[in-house]
């Protein structure tokens, strides 16, 4: 009898185990995980500090920022084909358009109306796109000139991405001149910023004028990206730029993120300029990776003149498309905290974010709204912008 | 008396065609196929329709899921009668009953939410609407719709089934068809409502520029609270609402508010445990996020936005549901050997161990051949689509198919529902207050602190040694 009543007991004391680890373990969770207190378990933040070196100034001269010229055209055309995550070479978008209308292309369907063209004949090449492909008039691009003076008084010239359209991009090489510092190899690299369309696909033009340019790329490219390096007609080096830190010279590094990014691509390249007594400039693409997220990244990383962080030049991927999410107003709200004295913002960072960020306070730079960039808002194309200098 | 599904569930008796775990198997298998040819008509962005684009996708995907829900859960299957539902085949059943769950989802995106509530009541329900605003394109105002469109139905996903495994249908649990599913459907859409007004609206109110400060309520009042205006905290812990009340309605068979025996407590603390449990889980997965990617930092992007933050709470949520309906569709809720609240933790277990697994399984492997993006935090990558797309089939095969081809349906005799009846009030009645009980609870309850501070020291170690984005 008195066994029986231990076996009894123990199941009993089993059962009130169950429901006590469970209402133990749900009580914690409800009580701590959210508490003030957790905050002991986070790991803090060592900063690495890694000397990047400093230079004297940097100026840009934007190249293009409109890399489509009407939203609803091109969101159209994402809508039209399954959305923003339908790779991008499926679209029939120039230059890899083949005939076979929205949403049924491929690279290698597209690249081989063109590939023997590649990259002399541009406006041959152009023409059969334009032919083929889906709103090749919408198509504009995204550029940036990169001038640099060191400490020591040597310059450099680097270009952040190629644009888009081959007739728009080379359009806006010969506006600005880089047609010519490329044929003289003034410029000793292109930085690509991710493989999207409106960065990436305007590599012929580049080629076009100095096909030896050595390209910094980031590590993520898809297969297509890669064959279309070889079939544009590169024959420099190709740096495939892993994620993390990756100085380049003194006073200039470039950082890649690991990310994945909407219509099929992954991995976004960025690049930090330290300037001499002012601090720390940020010149992106677009910045998919948010401008919040490089500025802490920055922080956690390198080390800047007076740990400012002092100026924004670029795409900061906000609305580009002059859309709207709560989310893109905590960005609004907390870009001010970081003290950025000047922001050359412009090409996705949207008109609407822009005019937000004027209301907020923000040093926003100004633009002249020329050569098709819509509004005074922010900067466009051909404006200039110096760090640690006037233009 | 014509009794339409009334009870049908209750009264079925599934029994499998081989031994375990073929069944399960088979069934596992067929689904699978199911969800992955569904998938790609539906929803794949390389596929037919590619409709995951993503909110469109999704918004079908959760009012699918509130179809299904109201039509066995409030309706009980009315008007089709019970022998038909006894006597025809579960395929047919499947394809007839799959085609109207088809045309009431249709008619309420298109006819309810876009036609009265977008044309005569709030715009933002409205693409066409929408579209009249200076700069919006027609593909974000379709977008911004569907978003309205599915966080009513989040809420509606929780509170629909709520009332019936929570509330058990009071006061309306003896009225007949379809006036039983009227009143529920209508008071808990009425919920839904008076809901998505005080946690949702204002998120809409502030897609636009400027803020709709004098029709919602701009910055909203969570804003400090959640370190984000944006809705995803409320879907966060609306969606482990949703989680919870299926969890307790089927790993844990509505335990331990079916401990309480007068049926007004029952009922309350049902509702609002679920609701308290809910917030457990969306305060510890925000945690857990916390210690494995480090503090969120508002006004950035992607995996290190609060928003976003909260939003996949709701994401690794849905991820628990997915094995706790497996265990109990197709393994009859193993095990049961045990006393109820052992039963329930060991199920609880195998669930967390699954769940895990399907999340690592997932961001390692669902771009290859779901058509999403890699990575965990990419705006478009939504695993609540497929999951709760898995989910829907799941619940029509077991619903409207009986299972079948791994079961087959008999139903079952008075005397064996009687035995049933019995078997489940006996485990009731065997957890009783004891002082054997009353040591283990307190024992327990010490282990389950230490199984917390446990978890949440080897979390960081553990997701240090898995390379889930390769």
């Amino acid at each position: 009898m008195s066994e029986e009543k231990r076996k009894i007991n123990r199941r009993d004391f089993f059962k009130g185990a169950a429901m006590g680890v469970m209402g133990g373990t749900l009580a914690m969770m409800g009580i701590y995980s959210y508490a003030p207190w957790r905050r002991v378990h986070f790991p803090k933040v060592e900063r690495k500090l890694a000397d990047i070196g400093a230079c004297k100034h940097i100026k840009i001269t934007n190249i293009s920022e409109t890399s489509w010229f009407e939203n609803a055209h091109l969101m159209g055309d994402i809508k039209g084909a399954g959305g923003l995550l339908v790779n991008q070479y499926d679209y029939n978008w120039p230059p890899f358009g083949d005939g076979s209308g929205l949403g049924k292309g491929s690279y290698e369907k597209g690249i081989a109306k063109i590939k023997h063209l590649l990259p002399d004949k541009l406006d041959e090449a152009w023409a059969v796109a334009e032919k083929l492909a889906v709103h090749p008039e919408n198509a504009g691009g995204y550029a940036c000139l990169i001038e640099l003076e060191e400490l020591n008084g040597q310059k450099h010239k680097y270009l952040l991405d190629t644009g888009w359209s081959y007739k728009w991009t080379d359009e806006c090489f010969k506006r600005e001149g880089i047609d010519q510092m490329l044929k003289n190899r003034e410029i000793e690299a292109l930085f690509i910023s991710h493989e999207h369309f409106d960065h990436f696909w305007g590599l012929p033009v580049t080629m076009k004028y100095d096909p030896t340019i050595t390209m910094y790329i980031p590590e993520g490219f898809y297969p297509e990206g890669l064959q279309y390096i070889q079939d544009a007609g590169h024959k420099g080096k190709v740096i495939k730029v892993k994620p993390g830190l990756n100085p380049v010279i003194a006073g200039m590094a470039s950082f890649v993120f690991a990310i994945p990014i909407i219509c099929r691509v992954y991995g976004e390249q960025s690049l930090y300029f330290n300037i001499k007594d002012k601090g720390l400039v940020s010149v992106t693409g677009c910045c998919h990776q948010s401008i919040i997220q490089f500025a802490e990244t920055a922080y956690r990383e390198i080390k800047y003149e007076n740990d400012n962080l002092y100026g924004v030049y670029g795409g900061l991927h906000i609305s580009p498309f002059e859309d709207w999410d709560p989310k893109y107003d905590d960005l609004v709200i907390s870009l001010g905290k970081y003290g950025f004295e000047k922001i050359g913002c412009n090409h996705c960072t949207g008109i609407l974010c822009a005019k937000k960020f004027i209301s907020a306070g923000y040093p926003v730079v100004e633009g002249t709204a020329r050569n098709r960039s819509k509004d005074k808002a922010y900067l466009g194309n051909g404006d200039k912008i110096g760090f640690g200098t006037e233009v | 008396m014509e009794r339409f599904g009334t009870n049908y569930l209750e009264e079925r008796n599934l029994v499998a065609r081989w031994p375990q775990p073929i069944p399960a198997l088979v069934n596992l298998l067929f689904t699978l196929v199911i969800f992955y040819v569904t998938w790609w008509i539906f929803q794949d962005p390389r596929g037919w329709m590619r409709m995951y684009t993503p909110y469109v996708g999704y918004m079908y995907t959760r009012w699918w899921l509130i179809v299904l829900i109201w039509m066995v859960y409030l309706f009980n299957y009315w008007p089709f009668k019970r022998s038909w539902l006894e006597k025809t085949h579960p395929a047919i059943k499947g394809v007839v009953l799959t085609a109207v769950s088809f045309g009431v989802l249709y008619v309420l995106i298109k006819g309810f939410f876009e036609g009265l509530l977008g044309n005569f009541g709030l715009a933002y329900f409205n693409p066409g609407q929408l579209t009249k605003l200076p700069g919006v394109t027609e593909f974000f105002a379709i977008e911004y719709a569907a978003l309205a469109c599915l966080m009513f139905a989040a809420i509606a996903s929780w509170l629909s089934p709520a009332w019936v495994v929570a509330c058990e249908e009071a006061p309306w649990q003896d009225l007949k068809q379809p006036g039983k599913g009227v009143s529920i459907l209508v008071m808990t859409f009425f919920l839904s409502t008076v809901i998505y007004f005080m946690t949702m609206h204002s998120h809409m109110g502030i897609l636009y520029y400027p803020w709709q400060y004098f029709t919602s309520i701009a910055p909203p009042y969570w804003e400090k609270f959640a370190n984000t205006v944006s809705g995803n905290f409320h879907v966060s812990w609306i969606m482990c609402c949703t989680v919870t009340v299926w969890i307790v309605e089927t790993i844990w068979g509505r335990y331990p508010f079916n401990l309480i025996k007068r049926n007004w407590l029952r009922r309350l603390v049902a509702f609002f445990g679920i609701m308290a449990i809910a917030f457990t889980l969306h305060f510890f997965l925000y945690f857990v996020q916390e210690l494995t990617w480090g503090p969120a930092i508002r006004g950035t992007r992607r995996a290190f936005a609060p928003d976003w933050r909260w939003l996949h709470v709701g994401e690794m949520a849905v991820f628990f549901l997915v094995p706790a309906l497996f265990i109990t569709f197709y393994c009859n809720n193993w095990p049961r050997r045990f006393s109820m609240p052992v039963n329930v933790l060991i199920r609880t277990a195998i669930t967390i161990v699954a769940a895990i697994l399907l999340y690592i399984f997932y961001y390692m492997t669902s771009h290859h051949f779901l058509g999403t993006q890699k990575g965990f935090s990419h705006p478009q990558q939504f695993p609540m689509i497929p999951t709760i797309w898995l989910i829907n089939i799941w619940l029509l095969h077991h619903w409207f198919m009986d299972n079948w081809p791994g079961w087959k349906m008999v139903p079952k005799t008075a005397d064996e529902m009687a035995k049933e009846h019995e078997a489940a009030t006996a485990k009731i009645r065997d957890v009783r207050w004891n002082p054997s009980l009353g040591w283990g609870l307190g024992v327990g309850a010490v282990a389950g602190v230490v199984v917390y501070f446990l978890t949440i020291a080897l979390l960081p170690v553990f997701y240090a040694a898995i390379d889930i984005i390769k």
